[in-house]
């Protein structure tokens, strides 16, 4: 039998309506890309088990309703992550200006240590490109401890390495024994999980189906 | 796609016929509808152009006796949205949607033919007598409701009951003047990414720009228009989508707004608080159905919007298998949104309902991955319709509950930030609260008049007096008393109009009891706080 998850990790993927959410998250958890992907409406969670640093994290994704007017019942569900994916679409500038909006969202109601992750989605739309790399990554700069990717979910391209690497990001910054805390507070750890061995091996992502 | 998930289709042999069946009975339907002033042309809405085609005479029997290729063939030479995207080598069941695109398939529910064809002419009985049959049957009404629409006369009978079609022919040319306008671009951007999500798998908006795309547009786009303080909420696309499977734009425009005004005030408003509030109320119901489903939930503390979301926003569409849905909306159109927390509840306690099914789910999230990925048995339209129709949940339960939450929400977050009208239960409560049988638009619910005076109207036409009269025996009957609103009290609260449930609300501001009916146009509705018991026993009002 598979060996149980040493721990479990919360990550939010927030953005404007449309930009590509729920299908970051189905590439990475499923890795699937439905070309009409259905508008999320309220929230949605989907599991994948990496292993990382030697270490099996269940990742806890939580993909969110893009419309603003969601942000009422989507809110409740920052505070307990430990990443924040803020996703737009390079092919729309819209997405991109709308980007204060949520970094306004973010301060109100995020945990202030999580980790933040900016990423303009739809890289394969290379041709409608509306919001250059360097406007992303200079959005990114301003804001601390931001990092800044692009990525498609329709290539598969980067979708894993944005996960991998916040996920990478949370346990760097975590000490082992917040990460013990973690786990016997983590809303989903009911079931006995085993103890976080004292070392962590050198970086080496490496993605495992769950 | 989850809307249709273990969704049941033709079988392999039959599966043409079927389909040639139901072309038929579309076929019915949409000649059925054009007799009642359809605006749009036919030929052009997907499945049904072939239907237009036919007629009333096509019935199941003959169509079905004809070679098989015929049905196939016809649906595509006649411009489906799915030739444009080349889709036509795709079969399609008989709801429209590509065989094989919704997953695993279970056994079809056919109803005999038989007993399907009394049913359509004892429908069309009804639909052709309807103010009758509202004001002396209504229980046989809902009866055959719960049986289930027959499919071709769905799409009226759905007209009738929402009141959409009084809206209708309250405000003719309304929805083409909408229609002609261009719209807010601010919504226009946010409708225009959202059409080629609903329901891709479907025939009719199977293709990008095309007629049901297109529609899908027109329809949200008019609404925006509407109610430019609403504007558009992504959930309100698969309502509309569904409602365009059924009927032409104009006549799913005036259902839609019907839906977002009648059966589920508030629930697309900024901020949503209508359906946080709708959340707190099905899980205290659950309490009463299934106090182990409830105890687990609560222990796991999982939100319910987490799981209720999308079950009520859109009314279930996107949950159950379709001829499920197609169920559950013929008893919601006529018994309101009763019907909505009803499915919920029963899916609620089917998954999680018994020790056994809970050792599946020990974890919170085992216990949504039970609630995302039903159990199809307990989806399966007879069996999930059985239920429901037997759950002791009422609508005076539902409102006394929703007082309870309201003032618990009062007391923890304020005051509401968004005003709804009252929530009406069903199709007898819209019927007895439908101000243009009163006559008149009045700016305020908190102004009355004597029933007969002729008042100033704007949209609706006058009223005669012989209606006048009526009225003033609405809300008597059963002792209801019309309340009214505590002064910037943003409630609204309706206490149910069905006869199905005793009555006896507690009145909780004791100097409005005055019996007078409020009257109040929706539109002026929409700003106003106000508390309405809507009761009736006789309706004899032509309006139709």
């Amino acid at each position: 039998p598979p060996r149980p998850a040493d721990f479990k990790l919360q990550v939010i993927i927030i953005g404007s309506r449309g930009v590509g959410k729920t299908s970051l998250m189905e590439r990475f958890t499923d890795d699937t890309f439905c070309e009409a992907c259905k508008s999320t409406v309220g929230v949605d969670f989907k599991i994948k088990t990496v292993e990382l640093r030697g270490k099996k994290i269940r990742l806890q994704i939580w993909d969110t309703a893009g419309q603003e007017r969601f942000n009422s019942i989507t809110s409740a569900y920052y505070r307990s992550a430990k990443g924040i994916i803020l996703v737009y679409d390079i092919t729309k500038k819209e997405t991109f200006d709308d980007l204060p909006k949520w970094m306004k969202m973010i301060d109100k109601y995020a945990s202030e240590d999580a980790e933040l992750l900016l990423v303009g989605n739809k890289l394969d739309c290379e041709m409608d490109r509306e919001v250059s790399r360097q406007q992303g990554e200079k959005f990114a700069q301003q804001i601390t401890g931001m990092r800044f990717c692009e990525a498609s979910a329709k290539d598969n391209f980067n979708v894993d390495e944005i996960f991998l690497k916040l996920v990478d990001d949370i346990l760097k910054k975590m000490p082992l024994d917040v990460l013990r805390n973690e786990l016997s507070n983590s809303i989903l750890s009911l079931q006995p999980e085993p103890e976080v061995p004292p070392e962590l091996p050198p970086p080496r992502p490496h993605v495992r189906c769950c | 796609m989850g809307a249709t998930r273990g969704r049941s289709v033709g079988g392999v042999g039959g599966g043409r016929e079927a389909e040639a069946a139901e072309v038929a009975e579309v076929a019915a339907g949409a000649e059925v509808a054009g007799e009642a002033g359809m605006a749009k042309s036919s030929g052009e809405n997907g499945p049904r152009a072939p239907a237009a085609a036919g007629s009333l005479s096509g019935t199941r029997e003959n169509l079905a006796q004809g070679p098989d290729a015929a049905t196939a063939d016809e649906l595509s030479s006649l411009g489906s949205d799915s030739e444009a995207n080349g889709f036509v080598e795709h079969r399609i069941d008989k709801f429209g949607f590509i065989v094989g695109s919704q997953g695993a398939e279970d056994s079809l529910e056919e109803v005999p033919l038989e007993v399907l064809r009394q049913r359509e002419s004892k429908w069309l009985d009804m639909l052709n007598n309807w103010d009758k049959w509202m004001a002396k049957k209504h229980k046989k009404i809902r009866l055959r409701c719960q049986k289930g629409i027959p499919p071709s006369l769905r799409g009226r009978a759905w007209q009738y009951l929402s009141g959409g079609k009084v809206k209708l022919q309250q405000n003719p040319g309304k929805f083409d003047e909408l229609d002609m306008s261009p719209g807010d671009p601010k919504w226009l951007d946010v409708i225009e990414r959202d059409l080629h999500r609903q329901f891709p798998f479907h025939e009719m908006f199977v293709s990008r720009g095309g007629h049901g795309q297109q529609d899908l547009f027109r329809v949200l786009k008019a609404y925006t228009l509407y109610r430019p303080e609403e504007g558009y909420c992504q959930a309100q696309a698969p309502i509309a989508a569904v409602l365009l499977m059924h009927m032409p734009a104009e006549q799913a425009f005036w259902c839609l707004v019907q839906i977002c005004e009648k059966y589920l005030p508030g629930y697309y408003s900024e901020k949503l608080e209508a359906i946080q509030l709708d959340g707190e109320i099905l899980f205290s119901l659950l309490q009463k159905v299934s106090p182990v489903a409830h105890k687990h939930l609560s222990r796991q503390k999982i939100d319910p919007l987490l799981y209720m979301t999308e079950w009520f926003m859109c009314a279930f569409a996107r949950t159950l298998p379709w001829s499920s849905v197609l169920r559950v909306w013929d008893m919601f159109f006529c018994e309101g949104v009763k019907i909505i927390f009803r499915v919920g509840l029963v899916l609620l306690k089917h998954a999680l309902g018994s020790p056994e099914k809970l050792k599946a789910c020990q974890g919170q999230y085992e216990t949504i991955e039970q609630l995302r990925s039903l159990n199809p048995k307990i989806m399966q339209e007879a069996f999930l319709v059985q239920e429901v129709v037997e759950l002791p949940i009422t609508e005076r339960q539902i409102e006394r509950e929703h007082l309870i939450q309201l003032r618990r929400w009062q007391e923890t977050r304020g005051e509401l930030q968004c005003r709804s009208p009252p929530r009406l239960h069903g199709a007898k409560a819209i019927l007895d609260a439908e101000p243009s049988l009163r006559g008149a638009l009045q700016p305020s619910p908190s102004i009355r008049l004597p029933p007969d005076v002729p008042l100033p109207s704007s949209k609706a036409k006058p009223k005669p007096p012989k209606q006048a009269q009526k009225e003033q025996k609405r809300t008597k009957a059963s002792g209801h008393l019309d309340k009214l609103p505590a002064p910037g009290q943003a409630t609204a609260v309706t206490a149910g109009g069905d006869a199905c449930a005793p009555q006896d609300v507690t009145l909780k501001n004791p100097a409005s009891q005055d019996p007078a009916p409020q009257d109040s146009a929706p539109q002026d509705l929409a700003h106003h706080c106000s508390q309405e018991s809507l009761t009736s026993q006789d309706s004899e009002d032509t309006y139709l």
